[in-house]
């Protein structure tokens, strides 16, 4: 990009720093990797956690007051900026997490972190795209990066026909999406949200328009896997390496409902009731069906893709609102969410034995005897899951349930409700089965980077009611860039 | 216009039904040549459009190179279309219901397409005007300018494609033996032949 | 010193009852029974003080429920009713504990009876200082639950379970009327003190409110209620069945609850509330009615029974029903009077009978008794003195009392009152009977029993006779010593305000001008009962067997108790199973625990299920999915109204 820059002042591509340092980085690696061989893996991995907190640490730093370069296809704002820092956080934490998988599965490639890198650049640009291309061009970045190490493990067959479920049925709701852009190209004349949103408010709204709407949703619901767009998530996170679905379920989802979040906000706030009925559709069908289908599972891994089906179902709720008090409760959330879930698999990559990864939900059974610290941090992270105060869990439904009833959404809170009380039985049945069930074999020790992520979190998750003010705060200024 | 209305008809139609086609021939290859008779349709809907670049680029990349890969691919290997389509015929009536039901609703939309005065008057005029240059001097003007974004964006797809590829396909495996062009350019004769001298009628 | 009265018990009960193993059961016994003697010394005293000297107080010991217009203090209420009350329950009392001392010598359990006991002593004693409703039930159900956990003392026996259970429930009946009157007069008069609701009550009279289109006067729908609550714990016809299962209960327990204290707070509850009976006729009315059925009732219930506590307890019965007549005729100090005698020379015959018992191992078959005189000697004595007293032998404690019940119900002249009157003489014929013929049973005639346990018995020993002989002293001297305070001269200075009547209710005097007739009716029917008794059990005994026969289906109808308890099983018990049964196979289990937990968690797997099945694995399917996903979308916003303004 750089060399690009002579016919645009080049200083305010430094709001694009972080962007370009992981692609610049991501290169570069690519190219000592290539050079050195496989003997480098380790340490690229650890390059690119360093390019990503660095990143973060500029996106923390570039002033945040709603600015636009590339002709208005790129935004940085304080939205952005948290969401940023918070999908940057979750691609270090699942490099982080990796490092004894991949040494085990003998599956050191230095291209791992370096997929990671660019689908987090991708990441960043779903979240500041202002455009309806720059939407699909991140989404593409990051959506093929996720492909790739989706089927990372080649001489696994699941993990293979992983990649290849997710890149079919990705192209298809890339189809979806494209189709609802055009539409809605055609029916407004423009690409960028400003004038889409401009474009809406003249005259009758169109249904042409609204056609445009539901593949345009359709397509962005694919991505944080609501119901019926989320066919793929139980089969891709079986199947992919336990490390991949970590970061599946963590940054992938926090930037996609990011986009989600800025795209339905900025381009269609005159048609807020029309999208608001299909937000309400998908989250209602994908609180029910995370609730229910959970309950069936016998694999953990399958069992946190539906558990990431309802919570973005949950997380859906507060942008039915569509107010500001929504989008807060969104952000709020998604990062605990993300915090939750890291927390989670960080238990479930230390689920191994002398003999290999085990994935049984059974094969917890008896773990507060053999490991009673991590069966106490898995239970807090469950809690909180299901929303049981005072964990973090819970004010993060409270806050969305909060939103949704003052906007009149009545119905919606109800059903949340109750299918949270629903879903609290396949998490609680874990709780049970590793306090009351007879012990199975012990685990091996759980490696150190994984307990530090895991204590972080279940440390964030137990005591955030201490202390909400920074988060709700945090959030209430990157929901109030987006009005 | 009558004309170029004609030849609309003409190049979609024919596109729509190579389409179909593509999906519907028995023969993969035969698939393969719809599937190139509706990127020659569509590059005529371009040159109808006034954009000849897309048009020829789309013949030139597309039935040139991707196609050709195409056919290749499906000739090498043997791949079973009746197989494939088992599933396909169980769930035709259905799959065509829906489709007929999202079709019809599309025409209807879309048939009743209006533009407004004032949506007309807000959409973006293209940059720069295409009265005043063709649209290969055109492109070449954004694409490195205002779309830099998006093209370097789609460079990165394009990368991650490629090393996506090399990652799922490459593997080093033991024990196979591999051309090293540097090792055999700096092999002498003398490493490589050793001259004996045989005595007639002996044998080694 | 009222602390003292009402507090000692609670205190030897929470030493015995807690520190019970740590003190050991000696001690126990010697703590509890020494806190009753003194309460007991206390109590006259007090009985002194109030009835003589006429020093009534209220002490307040603190504020209990402040909630709204409902107010309620914990109050001692002591006048001359409280103080007759404080006397019998605390001097019965502490005679039973120094019974039981020798009666439960072999139970393993002593600390957990004598704090049961004590208990019960102390929750008697809030009921009867109650200051208000509220306080009263609580005392009211307090004796209930320690009435229930004492007739299941021995909760190895399952009749003992089954006597308790039904007690209990039984008792609920009636407390259901007790507590539904709380309410009604909480209601209407809009506080529970007991000054503050008497004061009101003449406001009431004539007043009437609507049930049911049905228009019911105030106070007698009130009374009713209340007196509903009585019945049960006085165990009145109808609601009489669980006082002779109570007998499984140890002997003293028999001898101080269901005898002397507990099942006379239904008489004294409602001689405490005489301020508001008294306006209600009606109500009056229906307390003679049941009080002389009963007393009738359980009398011929007596005639046949062969357990001796049971003839002791149809006996209680019987004369709780003549309390009831006296109440209900307007003669509140008559009833309170026989109450007072009652109390000594039942728990006499209770306590002689349990030294029967003693003496033959847990034997109570009279039919296996006989002949024990001589080697019974005390106990015989006190027994006939019990059985002069409750016959009604002149000069003795019932012959005041008794008489003076049936002289009441001769004077007040209504038409209950000469049914009453009627069945009241009759029942003094019946009661002579079955007395007498317990003691020829018992101690008269042939030894009966196993030989080597006739061989074994003996006389009980000193610390089982002294309560009898002190109790033999107050059924000989409870009558003519008190007759004047209680019923004659003395009345209204000893009564003063804590019975009240209306001026127009002149009873008490009234019924000492009778006709001879009529005072010497008791005592003609008790020498009728004797010669008969006596002629039955000593001079033919085969006569009571004959009869029988000749008459086997009144045999049959008065041996199996008036057939109450197979009517009540038919009634109540048996449909009540059969409701519940259904209520927790179908309704519950079915219905409820089907449509609710069960079914909603069985659905959920269902719908689970269906998911699951949904997830294929087949790419195509997916598509599909999605395909159709947003095909409703779309077809939603063609046709949902107003989706595109």
């Amino acid at each position: 990009m750089k060399e690009a820059a002579t016919t645009s002042p080049f200083l305010t591509y430094i709001l694009a720093l972080p962007e370009i340092l992981l692609v610049v980085g991501a290169m570069i690696l690519l190219m000592v990797g290539a050079f050195r061989g496989e003997r480098s893996a380790n340490a690229i991995s650890w390059a690119a956690v360093v390019l990503l907190l660095l990143a973060a640490v500029f996106v923390l730093l570039l002033p945040a007051k709603g600015k636009v370069l590339f002709d208005g296809a790129f935004i940085v704002d304080s939205f952005g900026r948290f969401m940023k820092v918070l999908t940057l956080i979750g691609s270090a934490a699942a490099i982080v997490m990796s490092f004894d998988y991949m040494r085990r599965a003998r599956l050191e490639k230095f291209e791992y972190p370096i997929l990671i890198l660019l689908a987090t650049a991708g990441m960043m640009m779903m979240i500041s795209a202002n455009d309806l291309i720059a939407l699909y061009l991140g989404l593409e970045v990051q959506s093929l990066a996720l492909y790739v190490i989706a089927a990372f493990r080649t001489d696994s067959v699941r993990s293979s026909e992983a990649g290849l479920k997710y890149f079919v049925l990705g192209a298809l709701s890339s189809g979806m999406l494209l189709y609802g852009c055009s539409l809605i190209y055609g029916f407004t004349g423009t690409t960028g949200f400003p004038g889409i949103a401009a474009a809406a408010t003249l005259g009758q709204t169109n249904l042409g328009l609204i056609f445009g709407l539901v593949f345009f949703l359709a397509g962005l619901a694919f991505k944080v896997s609501a119901v019926p767009f989320h066919m793929w998530t139980p089969d891709v996170y079986e199947g992919a390496p336990t490390p991949v679905t970590a970061f599946f379920a963590a940054a992938p989802k926090v930037a996609a409902m990011a986009m989600f979040l800025r795209a339905v906000l900025s381009a269609f706030p005159e048609i807020t009731p029309q999208w608001q009925q299909i937000v309400v559709f998908i989250s209602i069908a994908s609180m029910i069906l995370g609730a229910f289908a959970a309950i069936g599972q016998t694999d953990i891994k399958r069992l946190m893709a539906y558990s990431s089906i309802g919570h973005m179902g949950f997380a859906l709720v507060g942008l039915a609102a569509g107010n500001a008090a929504g989008a807060q409760a969104v952000i709020i959330y998604l990062t605990i969410y993300l915090v939750m879930n890291l927390g989670v698999f960080a238990c479930i990559l230390s689920m191994r034995r002398s003999d290999g990864m085990v994935e049984d939900i059974d094969e917890l059974a008896g773990l507060s005897r053999n490991n009673p610290m991590m069966a106490f941090l898995l239970a807090m992270l469950l809690f909180s899951l299901a929303g049981i105060p005072p964990l973090a869990g819970f004010f993060a439904k409270f806050y969305v349930f909060l939103a949704a009833i003052n906007a009149g959404l009545y119905t919606l809170a109800v059903i949340g409700v109750l299918s949270s009380v629903v879903g609290a039985y396949y998490y609680l049945r874990i709780v049970k089965i590793m306090y009351f069930d007879e012990p199975a074999e012990e685990f091996e020790a759980m490696p150190g980077k994984l307990q530090a992520i895991l204590g972080v979190s279940g440390a964030l998750v137990t005591l955030y009611f201490f202390y909400p003010a920074p988060l709700v705060s945090a959030a209430s200024a990157a929901a109030k860039s987006l009005f | 216009m009558i004309v170029a209305d004609a030849f609309f008809y003409l190049f979609a139609t024919v596109c729509v039904g190579a389409g179909l086609m593509v999906i519907s021939a028995r023969n993969p290859v035969h698939a393969v040549l719809f599937l190139i008779l509706a990127f020659v349709n569509s590059a005529g809907l371009f040159i109808l459009l006034g954009a000849e670049f897309l048009a020829l680029i789309l013949i030139v990349v597309y039935v040139g190179a991707v196609a050709v890969l195409f056919l290749f691919v499906v000739m090498m290997l043997d791949v079973d279309f009746a197989e494939l389509r088992a599933g396909f015929i169980a769930y035709l009536p259905v799959g065509a219901l829906i489709g007929i039901v999202l079709l019809i609703e599309l025409i209807l939309v879309l048939g009743a397409w209006v533009i407004t005065p004032e949506v007309a008057a807000h959409v973006t005029t293209p940059t720069p005007p295409p009265a005043e240059v063709s649209n290969t001097q055109a492109l070449g003007q954004v694409l490195y300018t205002k779309y830099v974004y998006f093209f370097e964006a789609a460079g990165i797809v394009l990368l991650i494609a490629m090393i996506g590829a090399i990652v799922l396909t490459l593997h080093h495996k033991e024990g196979v033996k591999r051309q090293n062009i540097a090792d055999q350019v700096a092999r002498r004769p003398e490493d490589a032949i050793e001259v004996r001298h045989v005595e007639p009628g002996q044998g080694l | 010193m009222y602390y003292a009265i009402v507090f000692l018990p609670l205190a030897g009960a929470l030493i015995a009852g807690f520190f019970g193993r740590l003190i050991g059961a000696r001690a126990s016994e010697v703590i509890t029974s020494a806190f009753l003697v003194l309460a007991a010394v206390l109590s006259w005293l007090a009985f002194f003080q109030v009835g003589l000297g006429g020093q009534d107080a209220r002490i307040e010991i603190f504020r209990w429920v402040t909630s709204g217009e409902l107010q309620v203090s914990w109050a001692l209420r002591i006048d001359t009713l409280t103080a007759v009350m404080l006397v019998v329950v605390n001097s019965i009392s502490s005679l039973v504990h120094i019974y039981s001392i020798g009666y439960m010598s072999h139970d393993p359990h002593r600390p957990r009876f004598f704090a049961y006991l004590s208990l019960f002593t102390f929750a008697m004693l809030m009921l009867v200082t109650s200051d208000n409703f509220l306080q009263m039930f609580f005392g009211w159900e307090g004796v209930g639950l320690m009435s229930y956990l004492l007739i299941g003392f021995w909760y190895q026996k399952p009749e003992a379970n089954a006597a308790a259970i039904k007690a209990f429930v039984v008792n609920r009946v009636g407390d259901f009327g007790f507590a539904l009157g709380i309410f009604a007069i909480f209601y209407i008069f809009g506080a529970i003190q007991f000054d503050t609701v008497f004061a009101a009550a003449p406001d009431q009279v004539g007043k009437t409110f609507k049930f049911l289109n049905w228009e019911v006067d105030v106070l007698t729908a009130i009374c009713l209620l209340l007196f509903m609550g009585a019945m049960g714990k006085s165990a009145q016809f109808l609601l009489h069945t669980w006082l002779p299962d109570a007998m499984e209960g140890p002997t003293p327990v028999s001898a101080l609850i269901h005898a002397a204290t507990m099942v006379t707070a239904g008489v004294f509850m409602v001689a405490r509330l005489s301020p508001l009976f008294e306006f209600s006729p009606t109500a009056l009315g229906v307390v003679t009615f049941v009080g002389a059925t009963t007393a009738f009732f359980a009398a011929t219930v007596g005639l046949v029974q062969n357990d001796i506590k049971r003839v002791v307890a149809y006996s209680t019965c019987s004369q709780l029903g003549y309390m009831f007549v006296a109440i209900g005729v307007g003669a509140y100090a008559a009833g309170i009077f026989h109450l007072f005698t009652h109390a000594f020379f039942k728990a006499l015959l209770f306590l002689g009978s349990g030294s029967v018992i003693h003496a033959l191992h847990d034997e109570q078959d009279m039919r296996h008794m006989g002949g024990l005189r001589k080697v019974l000697p005390y106990t015989w004595i006190a027994m006939l003195v019990g059985t002069l007293a409750l016959t009604g032998f002149p000069f003795l404690a019932g012959y005041y009392s008794k008489d003076a019940i049936i002289e009441a119900a001769f004077v007040a002249q209504s038409g209950v009152s000469s049914y009453a009157f009627v069945l009241t003489v009759f029942a003094a014929l019946l009661t002579s009977f079955y007395s007498w013929r317990l003691m020829f049973m018992t101690f008269h005639g042939k030894n009966r029993s196993e030989p080597e346990v006739f061989k074994k018995a003996h006389e009980s020993p000193l610390i089982i006779l002294i309560p009898l002989a002190l109790l033999v002293v107050g059924s000989i001297c409870a009558g003519f010593l008190f007759k004047d305070m209680f019923i004659d001269k003395g009345y209204e200075a000893f009564w003063r305000t804590s019975l009240f009547t209306l001026p127009s209710n002149n009873i008490i005097h009234d019924l000492h001008d009778v006709p001879d007739m009529v005072k010497f009716s008791p005592a003609i029917m008790m020498a009728t009962g004797f010669l008969v008794a006596l002629l039955f059990y000593k001079i033919t005994p085969a006569a009571p067997a004959n009869l029988a026969d000749a008459f086997r289906p009144i045999y049959l109808f008065l041996l199996n108790k008036w057939y109450f308890d197979e009517l009540y099983d038919a009634i109540f018990t048996k449909p009540a199973m059969r409701i519940g049964r259904f209520l927790w196979k179908k309704g519950d289990g079915a219905t409820i625990d089907g449509l609710g937990p069960d079914g909603v968690a069985t659905r959920v797997l269902d719908v689970t299920r269906g998911m699951i099945r949904l997830q294929s694995g087949y790419v195509y399917h997916y598509a599909f999915a999605m395909l159709i996903g947003v095909a409703l979308l779309a077809t939603y916003f063609m046709f949902a109204p107003g989706a595109s303004q």
